[in-house]
């Protein structure tokens, strides 16, 4: 990852993103229409239930002037209950750990999409394993407070930024949860200008067959990007994927079948530059594809992850049709 | 009555200018002038242009001392020569060729188109005294330009004296003699006459017929280069007197004589009508002043533009495009395009081609449906087309028409806005003119035509007049095909 190439575009990002949606740090993000993120236990290597690497790093970024204390809290944190996904039996351990300080995200195998090498790097701030708990099924669990000047301070993001990332230390379940980045430890309440990113979205699809149901993850486009590389996991053809933005409508990219990967090219237009985009996943009518949990990436031509934000870095886009008249002789 | 009769007892000059053969031709189409130069007291009459002047012919005293008269007592005619002045106007009008003649009347002439013989009228005796019971007959004669002078006078060989042969015209080719007579055989008190060019003899006379011919007289034969032959006759029909006619030859057969309209003819006699070569000015002669024989000029108030713009075709058809979906891979779209045009129709695709019926403002929408999940969302873009006419004059009619049929012209579709029209003038590019927003006409011969409409406002406040001209095609088929 080549930090240095998104640093002016990440600062525009930052600065574009105060002016998101004040619940921008709820993850997934309420224009993401994903039910939950996803991990599962690493114990036996098995990808073929959705989760290619069993480790989730998201980043939390808040405005330089946020000086308050913070919390993040993480819902259903425990493997077992309602939401998550029973292998056998429940013997998954799921470890959250919260980094902050030097290296924490610039530090190069910190914002990759594979947990290797030092993807922990950073201050370790706050973490706690948990296992089946019925006391935190379905249930805001809270870490915190956090001062924001113990996150890695990016004078080009003009942001102090916390990593959280979720690792399956132990089993084979699924563990469905959400994150919230709040200013208080009892209730999601958030911070304006704050934003959530990850460079690898490890995500649940709902449990329906209905195209209606469509969820969406929005990568940001930077300068220089000529056109991007899409990689997927494990989506067992379960309907479609288009692409929207401002200037394109529900262009067709592919969609991976069961425990494979898939790759998409797609060139970037000129007014897609410095906006976000809109990936969109359509369920497929009819046969419901049950429990459906994807990876998804995006590289640029250099070979550079794409970051996907909760909040979409100057809104939803909306294709906006041009009509031109040509009279004829 | 009487005056005709006096005409052909003197020396009758028929001049006939550029006949339109129009029914809806408004007045004004041209303008009469008369020329007080060179018209006062006396009968003036049978204009012809030659070089810079005209030449016709007058009873008119030339000397103060003597007054050639007849033996009845009337003032016999001679030919006079008014030049031109620098605006066109013929002045100072002076004897012409004393020598064709001595005691006897002269006129009208008909010159060959390389201008070196006359063709003229005169009494069969000239200066030898007849009795009254002995009348002294008109024939045709000619002469040869020697330089300043004129000779070589040779009567025609048709001349008689039992009857009159007058008003000579001879064709710009020189192989058609027109003249008229009271010959016997002939259909009224006088008939047109023509005699072909063979070999340098002039064949038999042969009558006109009765398409030009009536019971009335018909005198002052006049072809124009544009092939029209124009002619005076007293038949009915016409405005009163004298009146001006016109025919053209077509397919063997002259096309019904068709009169004059206003201010050329007129209930006084008017006759002798003589048209330069665009037939858009020339002159003729009538009585409506003083009942004085008086040449006047003409002049159409319809001028040809050299360069009008061509009619250009209203088209309501346009081509619809949706810009950013051109640049995407449509042919793997997941969505649907689908134009809502503003008038209930309705297309699909990136772009679209359709045709309306006409001008009008169209709310032009695009919905755009999602084929994955058969959602609609309407009016993604929207476009208000605003169609207007192409501002110009507009000539409806058809493309073709056949000989002698009537084509119908009509400028009621016309657009220009802001633009108060006063008159619409119409140039038929065979010569012939007409003014009103809806007119006819009939096409004698085959061709194509470049018809002019010209759309001319009232004066603005500041005495501006703005004229549009706009021209298209017409093709006139052989009759009968």
């Amino acid at each position: 990852m080549r930090v240095t190439r998104l640093i002016l575009s990440m600062f525009i990002m930052i600065l574009a993103a105060a002016h998101a949606r004040v619940n921008a740090q709820e993850v997934p993000g309420p224009d993401e229409n994903i039910p939950f993120l996803m991990t599962f236990g690493k114990e036996g290597g098995v990808t073929s239930w959705g989760d290619d690497d069993f480790s989730q790093t998201f980043f939390f970024a808040l405005p330089k002037d946020y000086k308050d204390p913070f919390y993040i809290r993480v819902y259903d944190p425990e493997i077992g209950g309602k939401t998550d996904e029973l292998n056998n039996f429940w013997n998954t351990r799921m470890m959250y750990s919260i980094y902050g300080g030097k290296g924490c995200y610039t530090h190069p195998e910190a914002n990759g999409i594979n947990p290797r090498g030092n993807y922990k790097s950073g201050t370790l701030l706050a973490t706690r394993t948990f296992g089946m708990d019925n006391k935190l099924d379905e249930r805001w669990f809270t870490f915190g407070p956090f001062n924001p000047a113990d996150g890695e301070y990016y004078p080009k993001f003009q942001s102090n930024i916390f990593k959280i990332i979720c690792d399956g230390i132990a089993g084979d379940d699924g563990n469905m949860y959400r994150y919230a980045l709040s200013r208080r430890p009892d209730t999601n309440v958030p911070i304006d200008g704050a934003n959530a990113f990850t460079y690898e979205y490890t995500f649940r699809m709902w449990n329906n067959n209905d195209t209606s149901f469509v969820s969406h993850i929005y990568p940001f486009i930077d300068s220089g990007c000529v056109w991007i590389q899409t990689r997927n996991f494990d989506w067992d053809n379960d309907g479609d994927f288009t692409v929207v933005s401002v200037s394109r409508k529900n262009h067709p990219l592919k969609l991976s079948g069961d425990d494979v990967w898939i790759e998409s090219q797609m060139p970037i237009m000129e007014e897609e530059i410095g906006k976000s985009l809109d990936f969109r996943f359509y369920k497929k009518r009819g046969e419901l594809v049950k429990n459906n949990n994807v990876v998804v990436s995006v590289q640029n031509q250099y070979g550079e992850n794409l970051p996907f934000f909760s909040a979409p870095i100057g809104g939803v886009p909306v294709y906006k049709p041009r009509i031109k008249v040509i009279p004829k002789k | 009555m009487r005056k005709l009769i006096i005409h052909i007892a003197t020396v009758l000059l028929a001049l006939t200018g550029p006949v339109t053969l129009l029914s809806g031709q408004a007045k004004g189409t041209f303008e009469v002038t008369h020329i007080s130069k060179i018209s006062g007291s006396s009968d003036d009459m049978a204009p012809v242009i030659m070089n810079d002047g005209i030449l016709f012919c007058s009873n008119r005293k030339s000397n103060p001392f003597l007054t050639k008269k007849n033996l009845e007592g009337v003032r016999l005619y001679d030919l006079y020569y008014a030049p031109f002045n620098e605006e066109g106007k013929p002045v100072s009008a002076s004897r012409f060729a004393p020598g064709l003649v001595k005691d006897a009347n002269i006129g009208p002439v008909s010159l060959s188109a390389d201008g070196n013989t006359l063709y003229f009228t005169r009494n069969l005796s000239d200066g030898s005294r007849q009795g009254r019971r002995q009348p002294n007959k008109l024939g045709i004669f000619t002469a040869k330009r020697s330089g300043s002078q004129w000779s070589e006078i040779t009567p025609f060989e048709f001349n008689n004296p039992e009857y009159n042969l007058s008003y000579p015209f001879v064709s710009a080719d020189g192989n058609y003699l027109f003249f008229c007579s009271d010959m016997p055989g002939g259909m009224g008190r006088y008939d047109i006459y023509m005699c072909e060019n063979l070999d340098g003899t002039w064949s038999e006379p042969v009558s006109l017929g009765p398409e030009i011919n009536s019971s009335a007289a018909e005198i002052h034969p006049f072809l124009h280069s544009s092939g029209r032959l124009y002619f005076a006759s007293d038949r009915p029909g016409g405005k009163g007197g004298l009146d001006i006619w016109s025919s053209s030859l077509a397919f063997g057969s002259w096309t019904k004589p068709l009169n004059l309209e206003e201010p050329i003819n007129s209930p006084s006699d008017d006759f002798a009508f003589y048209a330069a070569q665009g037939g858009m000015q020339g002159f003729f002669a009538s009585n409506r002043r003083n009942f004085n024989d008086d040449i006047y000029s003409f002049a159409s108030t319809i001028i040809r533009w050299s360069s009008c713009d061509t009619l250009q075709k209203n088209s309501y058809c346009y081509e619809f495009i949706e810009e950013n979906a051109l640049k995407q891979d449509t042919l793997r779209s997941g969505s649907r395009w689908e134009w809502n045009f503003g008038d209930g129709t309705r297309a699909v695709g990136i772009t679209a081609e359709h045709c309306y019926a006409g001008p009008g403002i169209y709310d032009v929408s695009l919905d755009i449906v999602n084929l994955i999940t058969g959602g609609i969302e309407k009016r993604q873009a929207s476009y208000e087309l605003e169609i207007t006419d192409i501002e110009q004059p507009v000539i409806a009619a058809p493309d073709t028409v056949r000989a002698g049929e009537t084509l119908v012209l009509n400028a009621g579709a016309t657009y220009l806005p802001g633009m108060k029209i006063d008159r619409y003038y119409w140039n038929f590019g065979d010569e012939t003119v007409a003014t009103g927003l809806e007119v006819s006409k009939v096409y004698a011969l085959p061709g194509r035509y470049n018809i002019q409409l010209i759309v001319s406002s009232a004066p603005d406040a500041g005495g501006v007049v703005r004229e549009v001209c706009v021209c298209r095609d017409i093709e006139v088929s052989v009759n009968g095909n």
